[in-house]
């Protein structure tokens, strides 16, 4: 056995050899060291995909978005509970493309009479008093060079829940689904299973009569009212 | 493998799992925070969208309204009896509908009924709405308890004046011109005055064929 000038043996072992060195030798787990980076790199990257996706998905980051309102207005109390109709406040949904958000004034029909000294309405009184506009925080917002138009949808029976979410139990409107292209365009595909007769589309808990297929139902409205949702770029981006 | 590295390989991966877990979290709350924009693109245009705010104008607001003394195209409000419910150049009431009343006009009249009236005067028209059933159990004093529209002094009430009810509102009930257009507020005025009928009706009234249906009824 040769010897380097600088080992020695002291007797004690370590390693694998018979001889021990002043040099650090690998212990023996070390050899799969590179099964373990590969699986670790492995691991990472696919860890990293889904982090990444996790995060910036509209899953995550669109849906449950619910900002905090200058008034403390509740659907569930006016919908959910004393069961006003859509239309009452939102008149203009059924007619144009922007759903608009009620005037002060509408609040005042009722709000003139009752809960009159409520510290909850303290700015909507203000608002009426002043003509100062309640500056409600938007809560669905599209990008601008999309285009979305709620009479269409309305007018060829598609309910508030299926692009809303149930608003009648939400104290806070949050929003319900994530506002993709793809989202739109699986409804424009399948549309089926979202459409109803016209006079039901703010009824949150509709189904169909009977216990039918909502998408018998759908499929029947289609061919009655000649729908036929496009898929042309055209439609939503002009 | 040595312990201090498996633990600590154990540690990291459990801390891999803190970010899944806020995730989570997130997809399953609601949220203060608008969505992550990395990119913004062209989302945010600078045009003017309706109801938005802008500082241009002292009110603060992108929509405007017409310039005092001016009528926009096709919104010209000619003719008392439809858009006024009074008579041609005077004041009294009319008593004749100036719409044709059919099957259609009563429908979209029953559910604008629904839509606006209803909370407060109730389905069947008897003033006993979900909002006043609410109001007055808050017993504050302020409520005023929406008029019986079934009721003789309303069903003696000409047409006209209904129409203008709806319009201007009439002492404590307030106005619904903003909410409703003139067409339809005559499509509630006809289906007001059907629920007249039915709440007052006998059964003489019933057409000949389904009054045995209803005769059944009492019996079963
Ligand atoms: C009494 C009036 C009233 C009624 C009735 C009402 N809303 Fe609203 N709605 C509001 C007000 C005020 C806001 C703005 C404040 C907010 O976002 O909470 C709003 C906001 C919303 C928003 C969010 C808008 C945004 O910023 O993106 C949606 C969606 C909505 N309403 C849907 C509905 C649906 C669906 C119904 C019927 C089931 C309904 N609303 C009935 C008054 C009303
Ligand atoms: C059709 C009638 C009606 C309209 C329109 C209406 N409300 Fe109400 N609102 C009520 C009634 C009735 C209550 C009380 C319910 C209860 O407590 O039983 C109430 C309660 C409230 C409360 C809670 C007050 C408190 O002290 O607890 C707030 C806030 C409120 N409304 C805001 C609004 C706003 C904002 C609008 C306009 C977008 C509006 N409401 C439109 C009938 C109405
Ligand atoms: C096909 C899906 C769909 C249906 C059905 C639908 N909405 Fe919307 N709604 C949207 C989208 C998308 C937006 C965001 C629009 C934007 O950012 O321009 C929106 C926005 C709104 C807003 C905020 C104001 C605006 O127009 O941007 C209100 C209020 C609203 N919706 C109420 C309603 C009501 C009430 C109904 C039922 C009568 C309804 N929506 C039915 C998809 C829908
Ligand atoms: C739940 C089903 C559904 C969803 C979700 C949906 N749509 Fe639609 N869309 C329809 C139907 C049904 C029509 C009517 C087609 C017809 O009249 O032939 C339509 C028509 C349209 C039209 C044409 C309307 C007109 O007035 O010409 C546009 C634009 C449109 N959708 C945009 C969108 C956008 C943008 C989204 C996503 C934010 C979306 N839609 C989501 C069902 C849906
Ligand atoms: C039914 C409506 C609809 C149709 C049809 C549609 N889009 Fe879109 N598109 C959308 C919506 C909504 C968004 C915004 C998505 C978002 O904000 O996440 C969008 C976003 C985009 C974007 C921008 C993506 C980004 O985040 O920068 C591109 C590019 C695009 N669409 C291309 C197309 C092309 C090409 C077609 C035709 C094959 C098409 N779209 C058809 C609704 C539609
Ligand atoms: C916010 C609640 C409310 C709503 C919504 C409402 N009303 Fe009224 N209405 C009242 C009240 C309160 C009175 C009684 C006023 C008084 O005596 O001071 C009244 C009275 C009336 C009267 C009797 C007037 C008379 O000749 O003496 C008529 C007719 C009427 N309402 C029709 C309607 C119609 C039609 C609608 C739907 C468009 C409607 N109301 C919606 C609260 C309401």
């Amino acid at each position: 056995m040769t010897r380097n000038d600088n080992e020695f043996q002291d007797g004690t072992a370590s390693g694998s050899g018979t001889t021990t060195t002043d040099k650090f030798v690998f212990p023996r787990w070390t050899n799969r060291l590179r099964e373990i980076s590969a699986v670790a790199a492995l691991g990472g990257l696919v860890y990293a995909v889904v982090l990444v996706y996790g995060v910036f998905s509209p899953e995550t980051s669109a849906m449950g978005y619910a900002p905090t309102q200058p008034v403390s207005y509740s659907h569930a109390l006016h919908v959910g509970a004393m069961g006003i109709d859509c239309r009452y406040c939102h008149t203009s949904v059924e007619t144009t493309a922007k759903a608009n958000i009620p005037p002060t004034s509408t609040c005042m029909n009722c709000h003139s009479h009752v809960r009159t000294e409520s510290p909850k309405l303290e700015l909507v009184r203000k608002s009426a008093e002043t003509g100062e506009p309640i500056p409600w925080v938007r809560v669905h917002d599209l990008p601008d060079f999309v285009y979305f138009n709620h009479a269409g949808h309305i007018q060829s029976g598609v309910g508030c829940v299926s692009c809303h979410g149930r608003i009648d139990r939400m104290e806070v409107v949050a929003q319900d689904k994530p506002l993709t292209m793809g989202w739109c365009l699986g409804c424009h595909r399948n549309p089926e299973p979202n459409l109803r007769p016209k006079e039901f589309v703010t009824d949150m808990t509709w189904q169909p009569p009977n216990g039918e297929d909502p998408a018998d139902l759908g499929a029947r409205l289609m061919k009655e009212h000649g729908i036929a949702p496009s898929t042309d770029c055209a439609t939503c981006h002009r | 493998m040595p312990r201090p590295l498996i633990s600590i390989g154990l540690v990291l991966v459990a801390l891999t799992l803190v970010p899944i877990g806020c995730i989570y979290r997130a997809r399953h709350s609601v949220k203060g925070q608008p969505r992550i924009q990395v990119v913004y693109d062209m989302d945010n245009q600078y045009y003017y969208k309706a109801q938005s705010a802008d500082d241009f104008f002292a009110d603060g607001r992108s929509m405007r309204t017409p310039v005092d003394g001016t009528v926009a195209r096709g919104d010209l409000r000619a003719g008392d009896p439809f858009f006024r419910g009074r008579v041609e150049g005077d004041t009294t009431f009319v008593t004749e509908f100036p719409v044709t009343v059919d099957q259609d006009l009563m429908h979209r009249g029953q559910e604008r009924f629904q839509i606006f009236c209803a909370p407060c005067h109730g389905l069947s028209g008897n003033g006993n709405g979900v909002v006043n059933i609410r109001a007055t159990a808050l017993a504050e004093g302020t409520w005023t308890p929406p008029s019986d529209l079934v009721g003789q002094s309303v069903v003696d009430r000409p047409v006209g004046h209904i129409y203008n009810t709806i319009t201007h509102g009439i002492r404590n009930m307030p106005s619904y011109k903003n909410q409703i257009d003139p067409r339809d507020r005559w499509a509630i005025v006809a289906y007001v005055r059907a629920l007249q009928l039915s709440r007052n009706a006998s059964l003489a009234d019933v057409p000949a064929d389904d009054r045995a249906a209803l005769e059944n009824l009492g019996t079963r």
